[in-house]
């Protein structure tokens, strides 16, 4: 087995095998098991359209997702710096792209945890009607290199603060400034500001195609614009990422 | 052969000049130790000969190869106890050394795992996770990973500390029988006790610069320790005596004192002056100070050598 891939395995051990991990896992369960419970129990959200409902949810999974990215981004590079754990690895005989991709491992297996858990709410709302299948494999194009992106912010950052908590609040205000559109009310979006923000924010190319896609009923793959932004975004903090792992000296 | 040569390294970090001018070597089979104060560029200097800082001027040659080009492939062949030092608490001690196994390239089975771990005195300790082990369990397992893939040059950051006298002695045997089989060390430490049982030379550096190295023997030789004396006595020492200027009372019983005479001073003209004030001397006897004394002077010496004294330990009288 290469060095990436034991370093990948290790990381994703980590959100599986480590109480820290687990903690993150069921945090994310009980929010999505409320808001479910919301969704389906109030009176009033019951009466909600389908495809508002699924929606809402891919929005919430994105968001839940970007969170825990950022939780694993922080302790992958900042935690470990602060325990004295990434010393160790960086004096073992494994190149920098080589951490960053098998870092990255710990990013893959916290988004593909958050799929596993965020698909069965997404099925209990929404199999009533015909949005599942083009909300998932939308969930999956475009919310993949968002949560990534965010996961990648946290590591590079955790490269340049000394600490992880400074990095985790930075990361914070990061997500809660993108993901803002979630609870903005949508005359807001429509001002010039918000359209501009829109614009170039990735978290709202994630919604914007959830909402073509599930709403408007357009294919996922014909989300272009949305696409783009959401790789630009994957592909700056990559750099960030990469640039910061590899000035990386203690 | 010379496993690690630094010739007058320059190193900058962060835009500050961290080392000046450091030079050290380690051979095969020789443990060096590398001593000097908190923040004396110790720890920079070996993170330099692994290739993690790029040096300003000056050589680095391990294993007969620049770090910085071949930086990846030397660290396969070089054991490496860091400080600061953590661990992955979730994890066992054999699937620990297991996953850095892995990254060094070399596959264990459970059999070479269970060895290591009993190198280290770790084996009642297996099943446990690391997340319960005590700081001195926490060094041997450090220690263990240092020699995962059977290192040609280890270098160790206080490999001893927090560990028992009965767990010290141990890493010690383990440290010399390694050096036996031609794995050459490099020992950072402040246990001056560590250097002279295990070490055949040292280098000081203070400051970023490398202010001493040599023979232990012949640091102690050429050391102010040479002119620390013990004398025994038949009575106490006069109340009203003075010492004379050239000399210092280190420790003081009922019947011996250990004096420091200066260097520049021959001893003689100390007890003749000694005897005339009235000192009951019965016998004198040469006592080196120890390591301890060589590393007080040599840190003196070069952060302050106007204000050397004698001895910076002891009782002025």
């Amino acid at each position: 087995m290469s060095a990436l891939t034991l370093l990948a395995r290790k990381e994703a051990g980590e959100l599986v095998l480590s109480p820290r991990g687990l903690g993150w896992l069921l945090a994310v369960s009980v929010a999505l098991s409320s808001f479910g419970l919301l969704l389906v129990g109030s009176k009033e959200l019951s009466l909600l359209d389908n495809a508002q409902v699924v929606y809402d949810m891919l929005g919430i999974a994105t968001a839940l997702g970007a969170l825990l990215a950022v939780a694993s981004g922080v302790d992958a590079i900042a935690g470990e710096r602060e325990r004295g754990s990434l010393l160790p690895l960086l004096l073992a005989p494994l190149s920098r792209n080589a951490l960053l991709l098998g870092k990255m491992g710990g990013q893959v297996a916290a988004w593909a945890m958050m799929l596993a858990i965020a698909l069965p709410y997404l099925w209990s709302v929404g199999s009533t009607g015909q949005n599942l299948l083009g909300g998932s494999m939308a969930l999956l194009l475009l919310g993949t290199p968002v949560v990534a992106g965010f996961g990648l912010l946290a590591m590079g950052l955790g490269t340049r603060l000394g600490s992880a908590r400074a990095t985790l609040m930075l990361c914070a205000i990061v997500l809660l400034v993108s993901a803002s559109p979630l609870i903005l009310d949508p005359s807001l979006r429509r001002s010039a500001i918000g359209v501009a923000f829109d614009a170039v924010n990735p978290f709202s190319a994630a919604l914007n195609a959830y909402d073509s896609v599930v709403i408007d009923g357009q294919g996922a793959l014909a989300q272009g614009w949305h696409a783009l932004v959401a790789a630009l975004w994957f592909s700056a903090t990559a750099a960030f990422a990469a640039s910061g792992i590899r000035g990386l000296r203690r | 052969m010379t496993l690690l040569v630094v010739k007058n390294l320059r190193l900058c970090c962060n835009g500050t000049l961290i080392l000046h001018d450091v030079s050290l070597t380690v051979g095969e089979g020789e443990i060096v130790g590398l001593l000097g104060p908190n923040g004396a560029g110790k720890t920079t200097t070996i993170l330099a000969a692994l290739g993690l800082f790029e040096p300003v001027a000056g050589s680095i040659r391990t294993l007969g190869h620049d770090p910085q080009i071949h930086g990846a492939a030397l660290r396969r062949q070089i054991g490496v106890l860091p400080d600061p030092n953590g661990f992955y608490d979730w994890m066992t001690a054999p699937s620990y050394l297991a996953f850095f196994a892995g990254l060094y390239g070399c596959t264990l089975d459970d059999a070479s795992i269970t060895h290591r771990l009993e190198a280290v005195g770790l084996t009642p300790a297996a099943g446990q996770s690391i997340g319960t082990f005590s700081r001195g369990m926490r060094q041997r397992l450090g220690l263990a990973r240092a020699l995962i893939a059977d290192p040609k040059l280890l270098v160790l950051d206080e490999p001893t500390s927090g560990l028992d006298p009965r767990g010290r002695r141990d890493i010690h045997d383990l440290l010399s029988s390694l050096a036996k089989s031609g794995v050459g060390i490099l020992l950072c430490t402040h246990l001056l006790d560590d250097v002279e049982r295990l070490c055949a030379r040292a280098c000081f550096i203070v400051g970023g610069r490398t202010v001493a190295e040599g023979r232990i023997a012949d640091l102690l030789r050429a050391g102010a320790g040479q002119a620390r004396f013990r004398l025994e006595l038949s009575g106490p020492v006069p109340v009203t005596a003075k010492l004379p200027v050239n000399a210092r009372i280190i420790v003081e019983d009922y019947a011996t004192v250990t004096v420091d005479v200066d260097p520049a001073v021959h001893p003689d003209i100390a007890w003749r002056e000694l005897l005339d004030l009235g000192w009951p001397i019965t016998t004198i006897a040469h006592e080196s100070g120890g390591l301890e004394q060589v590393y007080l002077d040599v840190v003196t010496t070069s952060i302050a050598p106007e204000t050397m004294a004698i001895s910076p330990i002891g009782r002025a009288v």
